[in-house]
């Protein structure tokens, strides 16, 4: 086995968003910081986005979900007892390469929904413990928003200026109005001006399958080469395959696969964010005699409470040519009229809107064409050609719906099944709960509504069980080692220089784009271990 | 049967049949070309498949088939989603590349191209105190105890 030879201070696993949040700040405060990513960095240059074929690379090499990519680094998901496909990204920058730059703050109440509204967990920490690391890591992803709006408590000023709401987000605010609902121009990691690595948004739209202009707030942007030129070191192509611990029980570096030749690195304390599906699998992988159920899982929880926001779509078409293919993308405006819980509506919790740019032809072909489309009309064959010039007049409402924590729900390692290093691959399973569905229901038929008021001609539900790529709450977070996996600043409660700082933390979902959480978490643990470095425990 | 290389291997016969087949999808109308028209079986075939080989499966289990072009699309559509899916996909991906089609459906350029805001455009769009009545109803967020 290869061995790398310099110790790290920390190590962080997975080159993605939180990881790139975390490696930032404390290569900044001075620790030596090693990171293994079992992808590469983006070449914006080879980025689809600007080029004809753009939507068809987008449906290969390009797509969101890991199976339908098939590259090297790329390790199967087994999605066949889930009721939707899991996406993200693999490489430095992590799913943020492909996400679609929507920064959305929960509101207070969605780290309270057991004292609230009687389901779930409460998080152990609160809406504003998290408030200084939301403001702090919208200045490092150059959140561009206007300030003032009444869905969050005072304190969300996005640091740089709105993008233009745009034709399509003028008709729905004009919509919204009439029914007296809420809507405010989009909050995106978009910037709309020029801001250190990342050029202003020149308003492609296809942000969701990576920025060809370095615009968007992808962490691969943002934050990796100011942590590399602070002394981090990323080892790309390094596959993790399990995490070691020294005799105490304290982790003490990782093994990894590269080039298929097996080394070890080293460290004092060790971070994992390999992601929602990543980390939990990991944590199965490391098992060993002290840890016989997975590395940190004596809570039996690792895996488990799988949440995904199966998102759901509806569609207006409208008189006007709307340019509807100018970004950003992002949201040109959202919603949060129906986002608290209203008992009388037969469920608790509820979802975010977004009105989304639709980037091209094949994506707004797809509003007929997915089996779930209940358009009542093919898009093919007699009469095709004036649906297809109907593309640009369309509006879309994406309603992420919050789903809810299930043990049933869970991750764990295939039986049989590996990536392309021989490592087991991850087994999803995931059921849309009743309680989804019905917020599903409600908030679609609402959309509709909407776009009617809009002055839509023809409104139909698009599609459901759409995938966001929020892969969430495989590693609760809690102050109760019985009911949790990590506590409050993401330490392992079973090992103490064990952290987990991705998505896996979330306690609940929350009913908005998790992205805006994920950093403040992420800064939140950085900052502590930044703060308390004498004390915390280290590998001997 | 699979063709594992379609676009080397596209001769005029099945070019033909590609394009026959393409119409149906496309038939064009309302100031747009058909498929056949657009020349979906020329180069834009080829770009798809290009720039996702997984589709060569599909379009070529459809050449594969005999029988009058309506006919085998509507079986495959009701009999074989997968594959009809795969095909359609092809056959519009190569359609909307296009320039003379995008540009006929309203989308600027050959591909997304820049247009960064003007000066004052996000303020434009806000003009006439549009949020006014958002602002008036003052905050929904539920308040927390502590
Ligand atoms: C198409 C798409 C659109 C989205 N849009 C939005 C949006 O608009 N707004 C929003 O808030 N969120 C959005 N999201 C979700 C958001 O991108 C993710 O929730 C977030 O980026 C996850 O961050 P993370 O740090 O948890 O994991 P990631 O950023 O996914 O990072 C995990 C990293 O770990 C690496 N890794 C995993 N296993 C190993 C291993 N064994 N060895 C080495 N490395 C490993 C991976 O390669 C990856 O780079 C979107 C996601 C997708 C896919
Ligand atoms: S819309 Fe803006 S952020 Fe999105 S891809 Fe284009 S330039 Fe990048």
């Amino acid at each position: 086995m290869g061995s790398r030879k310099d110790p790290a201070d920390v190590l962080i696993v997975g080159g993605g968003t939180s990881a790139g949040v975390a490696a930032k700040h404390l290569a900044g405060a001075g620790f030596k910081v090693v990171c293994l990513e079992q992808g590469t960095w983006v070449d914006p240059g080879e980025l689809p986005g600007n080029k004809p074929e753009y939507e068809v690379l987008g449906s290969k090499d390009w797509h969101p979900s890991p199976n339908v990519r098939g590259r090297r680094e790329d390790y199967p998901v087994d999605t066949t007892d889930a009721d939707l496909p899991v996406w993200m990204y693999n490489g430095v920058g992590g799913s943020s390469v492909l996400y679609g730059g929507i920064w959305a703050r929960p509101l207070p109440a969605d780290f309270r929904v057991r004292t609230l509204d009687g389901v779930a967990d409460d998080w152990p920490i609160a809406y504003d413990e998290l408030l200084p690391y939301y403001q702090a890591v919208e200045r490092e992803m150059s959140v561009a928003g206007l300030a003032g709006n009444p869905a969050y408590p005072p304190g969300f000023e996005p640091p740089l200026p709105a993008a233009p709401i745009h034709r399509t987000g003028l008709l729905m605010a004009e919509g919204m109005n009439r029914l007296g609902w809420h809507w405010w121009p989009g909050t995106n990691a978009i910037p709309t001006e020029s801001r250190g690595h990342e050029g202003k948004c020149v308003r492609y739209a296809i942000c969701r399958m990576g920025c060809p202009e370095g615009a968007k707030s992808s962490t691969d942007v943002t934050h990796w080469r100011d942590a590399e030129s602070l002394g981090a070191k990323v080892i790309t192509r390094a596959r993790v395959a399990r995490v070691t611990l020294d005799e105490r029980g304290r982790a003490n570096g990782a093994v990894y696969l590269r080039d298929g030749r097996e080394y070890f690195q080293a460290a004092s304390m060790v971070l994992m964010a390999a992601g929602g599906i990543g980390t939990p699998r990991l944590l199965l992988m490391s098992a060993s005699d002290r840890f016989p159920d997975g590395l940190a899982n004596s809570s039996g929880l690792v895996g488990k409470r799988l949440m995904l926001h199966p998102y759901a779509v509806s569609v207006g078409v409208y008189d006007d040519d709307l340019e509807n293919w100018l970004g950003p993308a992002g949201e040109h405006i959202g919603s949060m009229q129906f986002y608290e819980t209203d008992t009388s509506r037969g469920f608790v919790r509820g979802a975010k809107w977004s009105l989304l740019p639709i980037a091209g032809p094949l994506e707004a072909a797809e509003k007929w064409t997915d089996r779930s489309s209940l358009s009542g009309e093919e898009l093919w064959g007699e009469g095709s050609a004036d649906r297809m010039k109907s593309f640009v007049r369309m509006l879309q409402w994406h309603v992420v719906p919050e789903d809810l924590p299930e043990e049933t729900n869970f991750v764990a390692l295939h039986p049989s099944l590996t990536d392309s290093d021989g490592l087991p691959a991850a087994k999803v399973r995931y059921r849309v709960s009743d309680n989804t569905n019905k917020i599903i229901d409600f908030h679609l038929a609402r959309t509709l509504e909407a776009h009617e008021a809009a002055g839509a001609q023809k409104t139909w539900i698009a599609g459901r069980n759409f995938m966001t790529g929020h892969n969430t709450g495989t590693a609760k977070m809690g102050d109760d080692p019985a009911t949790s996996v990590v506590d409050r600043f993401g330490r392992a409660h079973d090992v103490p220089n064990l952290y987990v700082i991705d998505a896996s933390v979330f306690t609940t979902s929350t009913g908005v784009n998790p992205t805006a959480t994920i950093c403040a978490l992420a800064k939140r643990t950085a900052t502590y271990i930044a703060s308390n470095a004498r004390e915390l425990e280290v590998a001997s | 049967m699979s063709v594992p290389n379609l676009p080397d291997e596209l001769g005029d016969a099945s070019r033909a049949r590609l394009a026959a087949l393409a119409d149906v999808l496309i038939p064009g109308g309302s100031g747009l070309p058909s498929a056949g028209e657009a020349d979906v079986a020329g180069p834009w075939i080829e770009r798809v498949l290009g720039a996702n080989p997984d589709l060569t499966g599909p379009v070529s289990h459809v050449l594969g088939i005999d029988g009058a072009p309506d006919e085998v699309l509507a079986k495959l559509r009701s009999q074989d989603r997968e594959v009809f899916d795969g095909f359609a996909f092809a056959v519009g991906g190569a359609y909307f590349m296009n320039p003379a089609v995008r540009r006929a459906l309203g989308y600027p350029g050959v591909a997304p191209r820049r247009m960064p805001a003007a000066e004052g455009e996000a303020e434009y769009y806000l003009d006439d105190d549009i949020l006014g009545p958002v602002v008036e109803r003052g905050s929904i967020y539920r308040e927390v105890p502590a």
